[in-house]
């Protein structure tokens, strides 16, 4: 139970980056947080089914669910591709208005229009 | 402060508060974890797929079409960043070399401001943001790292491993050889098109296969190998190896991409 309380912490640390946070770079990190904690949150889960990992060598039984871990692979290389478009729209949100501030993003893209 | 400040504070408050409220149910709720698909890949994973990592089974067997969706994500993702940096004025590097010649004084100073130690004497023009610790280091081990990211791709059939993992640990030895990399001893490995055209073509080897199964009998992405049983894991060791081309390719492509350098 603490693990699983741990990680809602996580995940609501992410989730208040991204909500409260006005500087671009920050709210990116708490993108990344809250990726990671739904990928802990997962594997934890699939855990609780058994005890070893799921590779069937000689006297192996009682493995963890594998599908979780195969679903929460293609997420983690998900979650750096999108960190990585994230930062390269911030980089050119930097170069149009000067700023990783959203307010002053949103004051340049008004001066703009 | 502006007269709005306090209602935005109030409405972040209540939007976190609201989704924190629909999170703790989730995490708390003790709810058993379903074994049906465990045991179902325990008993039959081997014998349909022939890996004996049951991961691996799942990801290039039973849900085969999620990862095809993922690699195109991927080189979405990747086509984006490429495009967004090259819009906002930034060039690709090659194998992070910069370029001084055409820079002003002023330029060349900010740049020799920006690395850190370096002794006064010893910071070579071609090589200006490394330190001789960081090339000497990064340039011995990458060669090893990417040896090793192909043999876990490789083994993925039979131990801890496969396609995404040995991906990202080439990758990892692409920026290693990007950083690392002299002057005299270059490696094309680290050169933007020579990336683009190894995703093109480990992408192209999956598309072919997927279309194999369809004159075996065994389907869209079905085990075509299957039937000569030379080696149980055969159409897995294609799939693996072309997935882990890509995703190395396509975030050692990413790194280098972020290492470039502006147009000022």
């Amino acid at each position: 139970m603490i693990e699983r309380i741990l990680i809602l912490l996580l995940m609501l640390t992410g989730l208040w980056s991204i909500i409260s946070k006005r500087n671009i770079i920050k709210k990116i990190f708490g993108f990344t947080l809250l990726n990671n904690a739904v990928v802990m949150l997962f594997v934890l889960e699939g855990s609780r089914i058994g005890k070893s990992a799921p590779i069937l060598e000689e006297g192996i039984s009682q493995v963890v669910d594998p599908v979780p871990q195969a679903l929460m692979l293609t997420a983690i290389v998900i979650g750096v591709c999108m960190t990585a478009l994230a930062l390269a729209l911030a980089f050119y949100l930097y170069k149009a208005s000067g700023s990783f501030d959203i307010r002053k993003i949103r004051e340049a893209v008004h001066d703009e229009s | 402060m502006k007269p709005g400040t306090r209602w935005t504070q109030f409405w972040t408050v209540l939007s976190f508060a609201a989704l924190a409220a629909v999170l703790v149910p989730v995490f708390v709720i003790d709810a058993p974890w379903p074994a049906a698909a465990r045991d179902y890949v325990e008993a039959q994973g081997v014998r349909e797929i022939g890996s004996y990592n049951l991961v691996s089974a799942v990801y290039l067997g039973y849900r085969i079409f999620d990862t095809v969706g993922e690699i195109i994500v991927l080189i979405a993702s990747v086509i984006g960043t490429v495009a967004v940096f090259s819009a906002a004025g930034a060039v690709l590097a090659e194998g992070y070399e910069i370029d001084l010649r055409n820079m002003s004084d002023r330029e060349k100073q900010e740049i020799m401001d920006d690395s850190s130690f370096t002794l006064p004497g010893e910071k070579r023009h071609t090589h200006a943001l490394r330190t001789h610790l960081l090339e000497v280091v990064t340039g011995v081990l990458g060669p090893v790292v990417v040896l090793f990211g192909f043999y876990i791709m490789v083994y993925g059939h039979s131990s801890p491993g496969g396609g995404f993992q040995g991906g990202v640990i080439i990758a990892s030895g692409i920026v290693f050889l990007a950083l690392g990399n002299r002057m005299e001893s270059s490696t094309m490995l680290t050169r933007p098109p020579v990336l683009e055209r190894i995703e093109s073509a480990a992408f192209l080897v999956l598309a072919l296969a997927s279309f194999g199964g369809m004159f075996t009998g065994t389907g869209f992405f079905g085990d075509f190998l299957k039937e000569f049983a030379l080696y149980p894991a055969g159409f897995m060791m294609i799939m693996k190896v072309s997935i882990g081309l890509i995703v190395g390719a396509g975030i050692g492509y990413l790194c280098i991409a972020m290492v470039g350098r502006e147009i000022t």
